[in-house]
């Protein structure tokens, strides 16, 4: 009997290391972005009182509007939606199209590109951005280039240069090969047989069966592109009419030197936020399965 | 691409057919639509991007590495000059490197234990789906977001956490002012960052332990600490050497924290290689000399992934 109380006491306070863990790891979580959207609501006053006042009195709800009026967040969010759903679209297409054929197809090369796309993964971006930048900028017939690439500005200055870099990842094509990898040949056998040719047993019969896989990779890509600020930032310095929400709230940091202003860049921030975070809590399943997918098996 | 397989969208077969000599002869549609000719346009954009994107900036960084370039005139060849430059004489890129080194590691030495003990306190809780959502919001968020949120929080005079520890009476130290502590408050946003994804993969692996052991291990008296050391961390190990490794190739090629939140500063304490290679680049347009910055760090990192793999068979870690 002894023995049994003691135990449930062990279990007890096991338990309660454990939810106290979660609850002090979930509060260091949290607690930085309810600072950010306190600190939206200040009103200057607040911010340059010594010591400032913590919990805004009088809320400034209205930094959410100037964000949009005072600030070029509107054209911000504009290529920030228009790159994020282009890169998303590419890498959806060829990503599934590349991983279907590297699944399903036995062609000379075949695992030599599997290799590839295992091993491309190893190379780090840092060591692209340099010369990318430049095959953009030299890319013959493109933007007033000649054929060899001199004369005009090549991909630099549009949304090409900020989305071409993405249209393929090779995590995408290794993603798509998992889920295709489950589709059974004889379902293809079948369609072949009732003469259906390849491309329309992709596009019609296999696709569709896919639908699970191609959201984890459209949300994950999603998330990822949102977020993206090197290559954005690097190719769209000079660009002020092309940068995304992150980058464009870096790039306009000197305007927020004076601590009155500051609000307003938090609500900056808040709203560069916000669309990933609704996206993410509503889909949140399919990004388990696209971080799990094939890092660890053991 | 689906128009490929509609014959009527091609140009028009020259010669009428004559289908009694010749009756299974296929159409050009039927042709590339066949099991030999699709999976090759299927594999088309991939490899057309890969060939622009991927294998010629391999090649066209190795050759910038070997020039003097501005990129406003055109590059001189100067062999291996700028390695030897970064190499022996440039007072900057070994602190560059050990800065790196000093990142990487922190990062696993504070970031691996605590995602560890949250992955093992959050497999067995309830509520995963609420716990989740909160843990992996930093990881969701935008670098630049992350970098404003933690510049006021960590603000020397007025940030909540000095704040708070003057309230209890503590000297708050310069977060990210003081040259000795900004790669700490570097590293520290950065685990925070990261946690959501380092807990993700641990609680996997702790997933695929199976429940029988904690059984026989309970069954034979053992506490919730002996269960934790002696059968989750040995049984835990591949995951735990696939986290640390990934974990540790990531820190190396990792900038993005650092050009925003403190831009290499104080001091250049917190200067990266590859920050350190960006800025060579963009701010002072030395393409070359940052080209063999940037190769040197990878042959580094090539060099940690090749004794990676190694760890990894006799480690038993089954993944690419």
């Amino acid at each position: 009997m002894a023995i049994v109380t003691s135990r449930s006491k062990t279990a007890l306070l096991w338990t309660v290391v454990k939810y106290g863990l979660l609850v002090i790891g979930a509060i260091i979580m949290v607690a930085p972005f309810i600072d950010m959207f306190l600190g939206a609501l200040r009103t200057p006053a607040e911010r340059l009182a010594r010591p400032p006042i913590y919990w805004p009195r009088d809320p400034q709800w209205i930094n959410f509007k100037r964000v949009f009026t005072e600030m070029p967040t509107l054209v911000w969010l504009r290529n920030s939606v228009i790159v994020t759903l282009a890169v998303t679209a590419l890498q959806i297409l060829t990503s599934s199209m590349a991983g279907y054929a590297l699944a399903k197809y036995r062609f000379a090369g075949a695992n030599m590109m599997f290799r590839t796309v295992l091993g491309a993964q190893m190379f780090p971006f840092f060591l692209f951005i340099i010369p990318i930048f430049f095959i953009l900028r030299y890319f013959p017939l493109i933007g007033g280039n000649d054929l060899l690439g001199q004369g005009g500005m090549g991909f630099l200055n549009s949304y090409s240069a900020i989305i071409l870099p993405f249209a393929v990842s090779w995590y995408g094509i290794f993603l798509m090969r998992q889920f295709f990898m489950g589709v059974p040949d004889e379902l293809l056998d079948a369609a072949r047989l009732d003469g259906a040719g390849e491309f329309r047993i992709f596009f019609v019969i296999v696709l569709p069966l896919v639908l699970p896989g191609l959201a984890t990779l459209a949300i994950f890509v999603f998330v990822y592109q949102w977020n993206e600020v090197i290559w954005t930032m690097t190719i769209t310095r000079t660009a002020p009419d092309l940068q995304t929400l992150p980058v464009g709230i870096f790039l306009l940091r000197g305007a927020f030197t004076e601590e009155a202003t500051q609000s307003l860049q938090q609500a900056a921030v808040a709203v560069s936020v916000l669309p990933v975070m609704l996206t993410f809590l509503l889909l949140q399943r399919y990004y388990v399965r696209g971080l799990t997918a094939g890092s660890v098996k053991g | 691409m689906t128009d490929r397989t509609d014959p009527s969208a091609m140009p028009a077969t020259p010669a009428p057919r004559v289908f009694d000599e010749d009756p299974v002869r296929p159409t050009l549609g039927q042709r590339i639509s066949s099991k030999k000719v699709a999976p090759w346009l299927f594999m088309a954009p991939v490899i057309a991007f890969g060939l622009i994107f991927f294998i010629l900036p391999i090649f066209y960084a190795a050759f910038i590495s070997l020039t003097r370039w501005n990129s406003l005139t055109p590059p001189k060849f100067v062999g291996l000059a700028n390695y030897k430059y970064l190499l022996t004489i440039d007072p900057r890129f070994w602190d560059t490197f050990w800065n790196t080194a000093y990142f990487a590691a922190g990062s696993l030495a504070i970031g691996i234990p605590i995602a560890m003990i949250l992955a093992y306190a959050f497999t067995r809780a309830w509520g995963q789906a609420f716990w989740r959502s909160i843990y992996w919001l930093p990881m969701i968020t935008n670098v630049v977001a992350v970098a404003y949120i933690w510049k006021f929080l960590l603000d020397d005079s007025f940030g909540l956490i000095n704040q708070a520890l003057g309230f209890l009476g503590l000297p708050g130290p310069g977060w990210l002012t003081n040259p000795d502590i900004a790669m700490l408050s570097t590293i520290l946003v950065f685990v925070w960052m990261q946690l959501g994804h380092n807990m993700l993969l641990f609680s996997a692996g702790l997933a695929s332990i199976d429940d029988s052991y904690y059984e026989a291990a309970r069954l034979d008296g053992a506490n919730e600490t002996q269960v934790f050391l002696r059968i989750t961390v040995p049984l835990l190990k591949p995951t735990i050497l696939f986290v640390l490794i990934t974990n540790f190739i990531t820190g190396l090629s990792y900038f993005t924290l650092m050009l925003v939140l403190t831009q290499g500063g104080p001091l250049g304490k917190t200067t990266v290689t590859a920050l350190y290679m960006y800025d060579m680049a963009f701010a002072d347009l030395r393409m070359g000399r940052a080209s063999a910055a940037a190769y040197i760090l990878f042959f580094f990192i090539l060099i940690v992934t090749i004794i990676q793999l190694r760890i990894f068979r006799r480690g038993g870690v089954d993944a690419h």
